[in-house]
């Protein structure tokens, strides 16, 4: 082994340690004390708010954790993007509460101080909490059957060039159908509105992840090919070992994209004709003019779709940790 | 080596044939392709880009068909790919998604069907350790230099242990340091120490070097089709030394007679293509 020939392995190279300065003097906390010192002002002529402990409580919790997560972050870029973003919610924290409370610039029925918010968050909790098991549900259901059908068939046909080709044009047909239109003839054909929504859920999300897969199968580099036929690997090992794997980044691109449509799919469904699941909920509260609790159903839209699009990064950093 | 008479040559090729088609025009690769590779030989073909050298190994693969001729190994012939000859690619022979000890292990799989996980993986360590790569079995091919990939490579082959070792220019994209470095671990494990027999291996390469510090035998290629200039045995004993090797003056003129014909051809060629050496 001669010295020369060095190993890139980026997890090796130690990030220089910040200095405690840097780590813990930052805009950010000055944006912490001005939104918590903007709640001691006087309210605006007419309006009192009840519910400022629940942001004062809040906004206090936030630094606290903030502060307690800041060492653990060794690479500067990362914690300055913590921070950053952090520093976002207090500002919007600070604004939201000068607009509304303090100087009342916005109507109280359609812009309520966001304490309020929070403090119905905690009330509605129980609800909140099986509505989105609904709709999380639902959504899991149809993509999960998407990917345990999509990826085999893809796989399958890709590998078979002559039937790949055509199945790759009738995707594209039958991928340019918006699947909300499935669902009047989903009404028609199946018994409830969870087996409608999981049946254009899955049908939102078979299209991306059977054509990602199939682009996959279709763009292996015919040396990794090569590769495996020289080594004599049977049929069945050379799909699950080779060309899955090698197919891998494609597939994944296609299920990020069914996962992110069908979110989009279930909540307007949802407003139209359900009884649960978190596009029910806000719709339903919006009717009655309750517009805190539609403020806060679309906060929490937003809070799992971002959980589950963070656990399917995760998923994807894990099973592609051999590219670069 | 002195060629020992056999009834039967482990690799026969005899005017070997190969079509390659582009653009709907049909083109002739190599022509009337003749030469034998005893067993236990160490074989280099070399020649200039574009003489069909990687393709004849493509061939001899049983990844890329044949037009015309007979390809006998062991007297049979030869029909598609086939687990008796181990191949080094000049790049991805690792698959990127498996760590360089599972590559290794993958392929003692695919011969050895006998053996449990544990057993392969022991043996993959063997061989790691045989290319100096004892410290990095569980790093992902992306996380190594392309001279370690190569080692990796190579003893994925070696672990097979196959009869036959095909080398498509498998040093070409080596910075020159390292190239030399690989050459004479190459040399030094296919030479062994006498205990084993040695394994047959054809070798393709455009430097020149390294066919005379590896092989028994070159085989000259000239292009446009490609066939056969000349087949020259190469004269120098083994265990061989490099450094030894090219202080002598018979290295010097038998290096000379190679540049000789590998010049001849191009300099019958340079008129009109364009030469890409």
């Amino acid at each position: 082994m001669t010295a020369t020939e060095s190993v890139s392995s980026p997890a090796k190279v130690s990030a220089p340690a910040i200095p405690a300065a840097k780590r813990f003097l930052r805009v950010t906390h000055l944006l912490f004390l001005a939104t918590l010192g903007v709640q001691f002002l006087p309210d605006h002529a007419g309006i009192t708010d009840p519910h400022t402990a629940w942001l004062i409580g809040f906004v206090l919790l936030l630094e606290v954790l903030t502060l307690a997560l800041t060492p653990v972050f060794k690479k500067k870029e990362s914690l300055n993007l913590f921070l950053d973003v952090i520093g976002f919610i207090f500002g919007f924290l600070l604004l939201w509460t000068l607009l509304t409370a303090k100087l009342s610039l916005l109507p109280t029925a359609l812009f309520p101080p966001f304490g309020k918010v929070l403090s119905q968050f905690w009330e509605d909790a129980p609800k909140i909490l099986v509505n989105i098991k609904s709709s999380v549900g639902i959504i899991l259901q149809g993509f999960l059957l998407a990917i345990v059908t999509a990826i085999p068939i893809g796989l399958f046909l890709g590998w078979n060039a002559r039937l790949g080709s055509a199945a790759m044009y009738l995707s594209k047909f039958f991928s340019s159908i918006p699947p909300i239109v499935y669902i009047p003839y989903g009404i028609a054909l199946l018994p409830s509105f969870r087996s409608v929504s999981v049946f254009v859920i899955f049908l939102a999300s078979f299209w991306p992840t059977f054509a990602g897969t199939m682009s996959g199968v279709l763009n292996v580099d015919q040396r990794i090919l090569d590769s495996a036929k020289v080594l004599g690997v049977s049929r069945p090992t050379m799909l699950s070992r080779v060309i899955l794997p090698a197919s891998l980044p494609q597939i994944f691109l296609g299920c990020n994209q069914g996962l992110s449509v069908s979110f989009i799919l279930l909540t307007s469904a949802e407003m139209i004709g359900a009884r649960d699941g978190m596009g029910y909920y806000v719709k339903y509260y919006s009717d009655f003019g309750d517009y805190t609790r539609t403020i806060a159903g679309l906060l929490v839209i937003g809070i799992v779709v971002i959980g589950v699009t963070f656990l399917m990064g995760k998923l994807q950093g894990y099973l592609l940790r051999w590219k670069r | 080596m002195s060629t020992a008479v056999q009834t039967v040559p482990k690799i026969d090729i005899r005017h070997l044939t190969v079509n390659y088609a582009e653009k709907n025009r049909e083109f002739t690769a190599l022509r009337d392709v003749s030469f034998t590779v005893e067993e236990g030989e160490f074989v280099s073909i070399i020649g200039a880009s574009g003489c069909g050298k990687s393709t004849l190994l493509s061939v001899l693969e049983g990844l890329y068909r044949q037009a015309g001729g007979e390809i006998t190994i062991d007297g049979e012939p030869l029909t598609g790919t086939g687990t008796e000859r181990g191949v080094v690619f000049q790049h991805y022979s690792l698959f990127p998604w498996m760590t360089t000890r599972n590559n290794i292990a993958f392929g003692i799989a695919q011969v050895r069907k006998d053996l449990s996980r544990k057993e392969r993986l022991q043996i993959a360590d063997t061989f790691l350790e045989k290319v100096g790569l004892g410290e990095f079995g569980s790093k992902y091919p992306s996380q190594l230099s392309g001279g370690m990939q190569q080692r990796a490579a190579i003893a994925r082959a070696l672990a097979m242990d196959t009869q036959i070792l095909l080398m498509d220019e498998p040093f070409s994209a080596i910075d020159a340091k390292n190239r030399i470095v690989l050459q004479e671990l190459l040399l030094h494990l296919w030479e062994g120490d006498g205990t084993e027999p040695r394994k047959t291996v054809v070798f393709v390469t455009h430097d020149i070097d390294e066919a005379i510090l590896l092989s028994d035998k070159i085989v000259v290629l000239t292009a446009h089709p490609g066939t056969v200039a000349e087949i020259i045995p190469v004269p120098f004993e083994r265990p061989r030394d490099r450094a030894e090797l090219v202080k002598t003056p018979e290295y010097g003129a038998f290096r000379n007679r190679l540049l000789h014909l590998f010049y001849q051809d191009i300099a019958e060629r340079i008129g009109g293509e364009e030469v890409i050496l």
